[in-house]
């Protein structure tokens, strides 16, 4: 099982069903995973903060312009945007000191993710946001689950694709 | 944010400075001598920062404080679960009671964290002050990456300037990470006398 990592401000994406796409360590970032129902596309996103200021070269930093530039990637892969859901990881408060950009800054990046998936339109199956915990998350292609890995805690599948929906014919 | 040779230099040696101030700080708490290796400077992506500290899923027990004054900064220290617990018990608490332990490693980290600061803002002609300090035990990338991203706004390059201290005698070794903000790094080269960054 090849692993890709999404590792700080990166995006990982793939349509190949033996890849787990993988972020380790998350703290107040934002692991933003996304399933496609009809296909093992799948993406994911380590985001590290909510709001872009213009002309970011690293698109995957930040929510608004991590979201889109994820879409497009999965897009490009083969996925169908209304086809897809989304699992939320992360965005803890390690630790409430630091430079003053760090206030609240895990519970601004999910409110952030959150925004700019309904601006695209992709609602959220699962979240496991919030507390004091860093958390490590992996999207298993094959299979479409999620697991989820809190600091001195084991592994656990949090979610999981779900079957698409058949239209029947009247 | 882009940084010369010339200047990272000049930043490592305010680093090394910094932390050889807290060196002999907790040398006298300990009453042990305590080593330095030399501190690097580093200028990353943020991806690449996280990995130079360590491996992201190592346990880690951290000791974080913020620095406000004349420029911000978040000053990490980090240790792995064998050298938290030798620190402990040379101080004389027993590692396993969690709750002392945080606390005693908060105490090494005031007393490192504020001679650091204070020697390095001395040396920049900078008032800088550091805050109460929170101790945690958590992953290490969830840790550097969460300072990290406090620091991250306007750069998409880190600047970290990362000094080893050993203690001697003792399984014991330990980094201190100092994180300034984009705004911070340019008020320390103007202080060193170093130009700005580019």
């Amino acid at each position: 099982m090849p692993e890709l990592m999404a590792r700080m401000a990166e995006i990982a994406v793939s349509r190949h069903e033996a890849d787990v796409l993988v972020a380790l360590g998350l703290g107040s970032c934002i692991g933003l995973a996304l399933l496609d129902r009809g296909s093992p596309v799948a993406g994911l996103a380590h985001v590290v903060l909510p709001e872009s200021r213009e002309g970011t070269s690293v698109p995957g930093k930040f929510a608004d312009t991590a979201v889109p530039e994820l879409l497009r990637q999965m897009v490009a892969l083969g996925a169908t945007k209304s086809r897809l859901q989304a699992v939320l990881v992360g965005g803890a408060q390690m630790f409430a000191t630091g430079a003053s950009g760090s206030l609240d800054i895990g519970r601004r990046n999910e409110q952030a993710v959150r925004t700019a998936l309904s601006v695209a339109g992709i609602a959220i199956t699962v979240a496991v946001t919030g507390g004091s915990s860093g958390r490590t998350m992996r999207v298993h292609l094959a299979t479409g689950l999620i697991t989820c890995k809190a600091a001195g805690s084991v592994e656990e599948p949090i979610a999981s694709r779900s079957p698409m929906k058949l239209k029947v014919a009247a | 944010m882009e940084l010369t040779d010339m200047q990272l230099d000049g930043l490592r040696e305010i680093s090394n400075i910094g932390s050889g101030t807290a060196a002999t700080a907790l040398s006298s708490m300990l009453g042990r001598t305590v080593d330095l290796k030399v501190p690097r400077a580093l200028a990353l992506d943020l991806a690449d920062a996280v990995e130079a500290v360590g491996s992201p899923e190592d346990p880690v027990t951290a000791v974080v404080l913020g620095v406000f004054g004349d420029l911000e900064a978040t000053v990490v220290l980090l240790f792995d679960p064998a050298s938290a617990a030798t620190v402990c018990t040379l101080l004389g608490v027993d590692p396993e009671d969690s709750e002392m332990a945080l606390s005693a490693l908060g105490e090494v980290g005031n007393i490192l964290g504020s001679s650091y600061v204070g020697a390095m803002g001395q040396m920049a002609g900078l008032d800088l002050e550091p805050q109460p300090p929170v101790a945690l035990a958590d992953m290490l990338g969830a840790i550097v990456a969460s300072a990290l991203a406090s620091t991250a706004m306007d750069t998409d390059l880190a600047l970290l300037l990362d000094s080893e201290m050993l203690v001697e005698g003792a399984e014991c070794s330990f980094g201190v990470l100092f994180v300034p903000t984009a705004d911070g790094v340019g008020r320390l080269l103007t202080g060193l006398g170093l130009g700005e960054a580019a």
